[in-house]
């Protein structure tokens, strides 16, 4: 078995992982990143094309909650996680929100003042900007349909650079936050999956893990570290620390935005290559509308969800694009780590309020969408009616149910939740894990709810305090 | 794949050109394969048990994936909808 040892392991390079990385490597530490993924060039593959979900995605893809109904999640599985494969879209955490976890979850450090500082910083080491021209059709669509209607669109900043055509490249982790580590030193092992922590009483004192070859051969690996911070989303780092024994609160709350989509056709063609950047945000934090990723291949999923005959609007996919209603609900999951089994067991069941609210944002979806002047929506619920005029829109409050209802989600959090409330979390203000000194977590995990908007800037403003935070007291 | 999956990607499959039959049904058997273990071995027992009611009843070929899509029961459905999402995306994005 090799042996090998760093002053602090990271453990995953997505959002969080990556943040923690760069930050701690600028300020002189030894860091070692383990990445269960393979390091895919950001430039190898089209977005969003079934060869990047092939090479970037867990799973490539396949995966869903288990519940009534399921829901379908994407991870990303590569060096940079999911930044690798997400829209680039920026949020920053709500100021309001911000203020209900600190009270709730007893959060110290947690003022808007601190957040905006990181917030700042991070932003400006990832190019967060908007588009500098006027935005693309299927964009313009959604301010359009909000318009009409008397309701608020923004337009949000992505972590795009921009060159002076508009052209954009996104700033993913591996473009960034990892360069910018392995600058300062930082090494970075792709192909490396965590078995599990090797603990000594309250003190984690390194990891096992396997490392794949590129002959296909694996490894097994011990890391011996000082300090070891679990930044491997909310699915695994969670599935990770039960598989080493650590259960307080582990798991538990897990929150995601269920979402629900409609394929709309247009009298005219849009765009396909991007997601839109405005959103819907009249009904937020509750319920928010946007656009999605809208392939050819996402077409043609998004029409079968309705389980209607599709074929003339496939032909015409170049007039179809694919829109979502989020929801940010009551409902919790939990995350387990079954003896035997690689991938996590992941239990997530709606409440009635979530499913009445998922109607609801259907319905204003597709009023959005006629509004803005769609002639056909293929709602993703089984048996719902193809929608041509705000009439046929009644219909759907009664179709959305547990057993019709295609659902899926692409934001995952809060199953490690932080706070000095014991009761509710199980990492410290600062992402320490209750019970063990020197081992952290700091990803989307932390975050004790869901957002209600993309989590990436929530995730990446949190994990550079709490590295700060580190820094200063470890 | 197991023999039953096969017969259903089969017929969900529409293109004659057989080079993108074979990576078509390549990306379904990676992606079932890749599938955490636990939905893996529900589809895999599902099939199981449709492969012996097929093997039994020998539905016409062609009526096949329409009978399993107008099942009565809901995990049935569920069944061929994974399948015909796999088919679906990949014979639209494998040129």
């Amino acid at each position: 078995m090799t042996r090998l040892s760093t002053d602090i392991l990271v453990i995953g390079s997505g959002a969080g992982g990556a943040t923690t990385a760069a930050k701690l490597a600028a300020a002189g530490r030894h860091v070692t990143i383990v990445e269960e993924g393979p390091w895919v060039d950001p430039d190898a593959v089209e977005p969003f094309s079934l060869e990047e979900m092939v090479l970037k995605y867990r799973h490539r893809g396949s995966c869903a909650t288990l519940g009534t109904p399921p829901i379908a999640y994407a991870e990303g599985r590569c060096v940079g996680g999911s930044t690798e494969i997400n829209s680039g879209l920026w949020h920053r955490l709500p100021s309001y929100l911000a203020d209900e976890w600190r009270a709730t979850y007893q959060i110290e450090e947690f003022t808007d003042e601190v957040l905006d500082r990181y917030a700042t910083e991070v932003e400006d080491a990832q190019s967060v900007s908007s588009l500098p021209i006027a935005p693309p059709p299927s964009s313009a669509t959604l301010e359009r349909g909000a318009a009409k209607l008397g309701w608020r669109a923004v337009e949000f900043p992505r972590v795009f650079k921009y060159d002076e055509q508009g052209r954009g490249v996104k700033q993913t982790m591996a473009r960034t936050m990892i360069p910018r580590a392995v600058a300062h030193g930082a090494e970075i092992t792709p192909n490396t999956r965590v078995v599990k922590l090797l603990l000594d009483g309250s003190q984690v004192t390194g990891v096992v893990c396997d490392r794949e070859h590129p002959d296909g051969t694996t490894e097994r690996v011990t890391i011996e570290a000082d300090h070891v911070f679990v930044c491997g989303g909310a699915i695994h780092t969670p599935a990770l620390l039960q598989r080493s024994g650590i259960r307080h609160q582990v798991g538990r709350g897990l929150k995601v935005h269920p979402t629900i989509k409609i394929a709309a056709r247009f009298p005219n063609p849009l765009d396909h290559a991007g997601v839109p950047m405005h959103r819907i945000t009249e009904f937020a934090p509750s319920l928010t509308i946007g656009g999605s990723v809208s392939r050819k291949g996402h077409i043609a999923l998004a029409l079968s969800d309705s389980a209607a005959d599709f074929s003339a609007a496939l032909e015409d996919w170049e007039r179809v694009f694919v829109y979502y209603a989020a929801i940010r609900g009551d409902a919790s999951g939990r995350v387990y780590a079954v003896p035997g089994l690689k991938a996590p067991v992941v239990l997530y069941r709606l409440t009635e309020g979530d499913m009445s609210r998922l109607a609801r944002g259907l319905v204003h979806l597709g009023e959005s969408l006629l509004a803005a002047g769609a002639t056909e929506l293929y709602p993703s619920i089984i048996g719902g009616r193809v929608a041509r005029r705000t009439d046929d829109l009644g219909s759907w409050w009664d179709a959305v149910t547990r057993s019709s209802a295609n659902l899926m989600t692409v934001h995952l959090t809060s199953s490690v939740r932080m706070g000095e409330d014991q009761s509710r979390t199980a990492a410290n203000s600062f992402g320490c894990v209750w019970g063990y000194r020197n081992l952290r977590v700091n990803d989307a995990s932390l975050l004790p709810d869901a957002p209600g908007v993309n989590p990436q800037a929530g995730v990446m403003t949190i994990a550079a305090r709490n590295a700060d935070h580190f820094l200063a007291t470890a | 794949m197991l023999w039953f999956e096969r017969q259903v990607v089969d017929r969900l499959v529409t293109t004659a050109d057989e080079r993108r039959r074979r990576a078509i049904e390549s990306f379904v058997d990676g992606a079932l394969h890749d599938m955490p273990e636990h939905l893996r071995v529900s589809i895999g027992s599902a099939s199981v048990v449709l492969g012996g009611w097929a093997r039994v009843f020998r539905p016409e070929p062609s009526r096949l994936v329409r009978s399993l899509d107008t099942s009565p029961l809901a995990p049935i459905r569920q069944y061929v909808r994974l399948f015909r999402s796999l088919v679906l995306f990949a014979e639209q994005e494998i040129a």
